[in-house]
C-alpha cells in the first residue's frame, strides 16, 4: 500500500470515457511526472483525488482510508493542489495570504520568515504582496499559487502545469524546490522537460490509456 | 381631514389617461398595446381583490388570520425570489420561507411594539401593510443577492475550489462569496436611503399625506419604515444565502448545478 492508492477508477463525461479502469499506487516521498496529450484525463485525475468530481466506479485511498464524502475534507487538509487555472483571487496578495491562513486547518501554519524566503526563491519582489492579484502576470499568479501551496505545511502535492508560464531558469528553480525534499510526495502534470529527472517516475497517459 | 374618495367617474378619468400610451404605441408601432392592456387588467383585478380582501381582514381584525395572511405573503415572496433568481424551488423554498419568517415576524413585532407603540401588535391596519412594505421592498435585494451568489460560484468556481484545496471548510471558502453578494444586494437600498425625499417622495409618505396625516407624522413613519426595510433586507439576504450554503451543496462541497433552471 502506498500513501495514495487509486484503484480501478472509471469516469465518463457526456457519454465519453475519460478514465477507464485506471490504477496508480504512489509511495510516500515518490515524485511522479504525468505526461500525455491534452484532453486525455490528466487534470481529471487530480480533480477526482480532490473530490471535485466523483468517479463512476473505483476507489481512492489516502493513507489506508478510502475517500468518501466524510473523509474528503481531511484529504483536502493534507493534499495541496495547484491547478492550471490561476484565477483564484481579486484584491491584494497579502489579503489573500491572510484569508488562506485564517482557515481553521491552517491556523498558526504561516511562517513569515519562510514566506520571504519563498518569495525570493521564486524570484519575486516582496512588493508583490501589496499588489492586486488580478493585475499580476500569468507567471506571477502561478508563483503566488505555488507559494501558498509551499507555505501550507502539507507534504502531498498535486501540481497541474504549474511551470508552464515560467521562463526556463525559473522552471528549474520550481522543480528543484519540489523535488529536493525526500519526504514530499509530488505528482506533477507537465510538458516541461525540467521535471524529468532521474528520481522521477514518469507516467505517460498516452500509452497508459486507450 | 379625510382623503377625498375617488368616484366612479374619477376612476373613468384615470383609465382615460391610458389613451396616451395606447396612441403612442399605435403610431410608433411599439407593439405594447396588448401587453399594456393585459397588465392594466391584471393590476385592476388583483387590486380589486386585495381591496375587498383587506376590507374583510380589517373588519374581522382577527390575530390568527392576520398572522396567517402575512405567512402567505412570506411564502409568495420566497417563491418570487427563487423564480426571479432562476432557481428550482424544490430544494430551498421551504427553508427560505422559514428563514423569512424568522427574520420578518420579530422585526414586525418590534416595529409595532417599540416604534409605533400599538396596543394590539397584530392590528391588521398596521401589521399587514407594514409587512407588505418590508417584504416587498426587500424582495429585489433578495433576488440580487441570491442570484449574485449563484452566478459568482458558477463563474469563479475555481476560486472556491482553490480555497477547498487549501484546507478550507465549506463555510470558510464561501465567506468571500457571501460578502460579495451581501454588498451587491444592499447597495441599491443604501443609495435609495441617501436620496429619499429629494429625488422622490416615497409612496408610503405620499399615501399618509393624502390620507390627511401631517407631513411630520408621514416623515416619522417613512424614516422608521426605511430603517426596517434596510434591516429586513440585510437579514433576509444573509439568511437566504446561508440557506443556499446549507442546501445548495452536496456532501463533497460541490455546488448543485441542477438547482439552476438553465442547467
Amino acid at each position: 500500500m502506498g500513501i495514495l492508492d487509486i484503484k480501478n477508477i472509471s469516469i465518463r463525461y457526456d457519454g465519453q470515457s475519460v478514465l477507464s479502469d485506471f490504477s496508480l499506487s504512489v509511495a510516500k516521498g515518490e515524485k511522479i511526472l504525468i505526461k500525455g496529450r491534452s484532453g486525455i484525463g490528466k487534470s481529471t485525475l487530480f480533480r477526482l483525488i480532490m473530490g471535485f468530481s466523483i468517479p463512476d466506479s473505483g476507489t481512492i485511498i489516502l493513507d489506508n482510508v478510502p475517500v468518501n464524502s466524510d473523509t474528503i475534507w481531511n484529504l483536502r487538509k493534507r493534499v495541496a493542489y495547484v491547478s492550471q487555472d490561476t484565477d483564484i483571487a481579486e484584491g491584494k496578495v497579502t489579503d489573500l495570504i491572510d484569508e488562506i491562513f485564517s482557515f481553521k486547518a491552517n491556523n498558526e501554519v504561516l511562517d513569515r520568515d519562510q514566506l520571504y524566503s519563498i518569495i525570493y526563491g521564486l524570484s519575486l519582489n516582496p512588493d508583490i504582496l501589496n499588489k492586486d492579484y488580478s493585475k499580476l502576470s500569468g507567471g506571477e499568479k502561478q508563483r503566488i499559487a505555488l507559494m501558498l501551496a509551499l507555505l501550507s505545511g502539507k507534504d502531498i502535492f498535486l501540481l497541474d502545469e504549474v511551470t508552464a508560464e515560467l521562463d526556463s531558469g525559473l522552471k528549474q528553480k520550481v522543480v528543484d524546490m519540489f523535488l529536493k525534499k525526500p519526504e514530499w510526495t509530488v505528482l506533477s502534470i507537465s510538458h516541461d522537460r525540467e521535471w524529468e529527472q532521474s528520481a522521477t517516475r514518469v507516467i505517460d497517459f498516452s500509452q497508459e490509456t486507450n | 381631514m379625510e382623503a377625498y374618495d375617488i368616484s366612479l367617474a374619477g376612476m373613468f378619468f384615470a383609465f382615460l389617461l391610458l389613451l396616451i400610451p395606447i396612441l403612442i404605441s399605435y403610431y410608433l408601432r411599439l407593439k405594447l398595446i396588448s401587453s399594456t392592456a393585459e397588465s392594466i387588467i391584471r393590476m385592476s383585478l388583483q387590486l380589486a381583490f386585495v381591496g375587498v380582501f383587506l376590507t374583510f381582514l380589517f373588519d374581522l381584525n382577527n390575530t390568527l388570520l392576520n398572522i396567517a395572511w402575512v405567512l402567505v405573503m412570506v411564502f409568495v415572496a420566497s417563491h418570487t425570489v427563487l423564480k426571479n433568481a432562476e432557481l428550482r424551488s424544490k430544494y430551498i423554498l421551504l427553508p427560505l420561507s422559514v428563514s423569512f419568517i424568522i427574520t420578518n415576524y420579530p422585526l414586525l413585532l418590534y416595529f409595532n411594539n417599540f416604534i409605533i407603540d400599538l396596543d394590539n401588535l397584530f392590528e391588521a391596519r398596521y401589521f399587514i401593510p407594514i409587512a407588505g412594505m418590508v417584504l416587498g421592498n426587500s424582495l429585489r435585494a433578495n433576488v440580487v443577492g441570491i442570484d449574485n451568489f449563484c452566478t459568482e460560484i458558477l463563474r469563479n468556481e475555481n476560486r472556491y475550489l482553490f480555497r477547498l484545496s487549501m484546507g478550507a471548510e465549506k463555510s470558510e471558502a464561501l465567506v468571500p462569496y457571501l460578502r460579495k453578494s451581501l454588498r451587491t444586494a444592499l447597495r441599491p437600498t443604501i443609495a435609495n436611503m441617501a436620496t429619499i425625499g429629494i429625488v422622490f417622495i416615497p409612496g408610503m409618505m405620499t399615501g399618509q399625506i393624502l390620507a390627511g396625516a401631517s407631513p411630520i407624522v408621514a416623515i416619522e413613519y417613512q424614516i422608521a419604515i426605511m430603517i426596517a426595510i434596510y434591516v429586513a433586507t440585510i437579514m433576509n439576504v444573509l439568511l437566504g444565502v446561508i440557506v443556499l450554503i446549507w442546501n445548495g451543496f452536496d456532501e463533497y462541497g460541490m455546488f448543485k448545478k441542477d438547482m439552476l433552471k438553465s442547467e
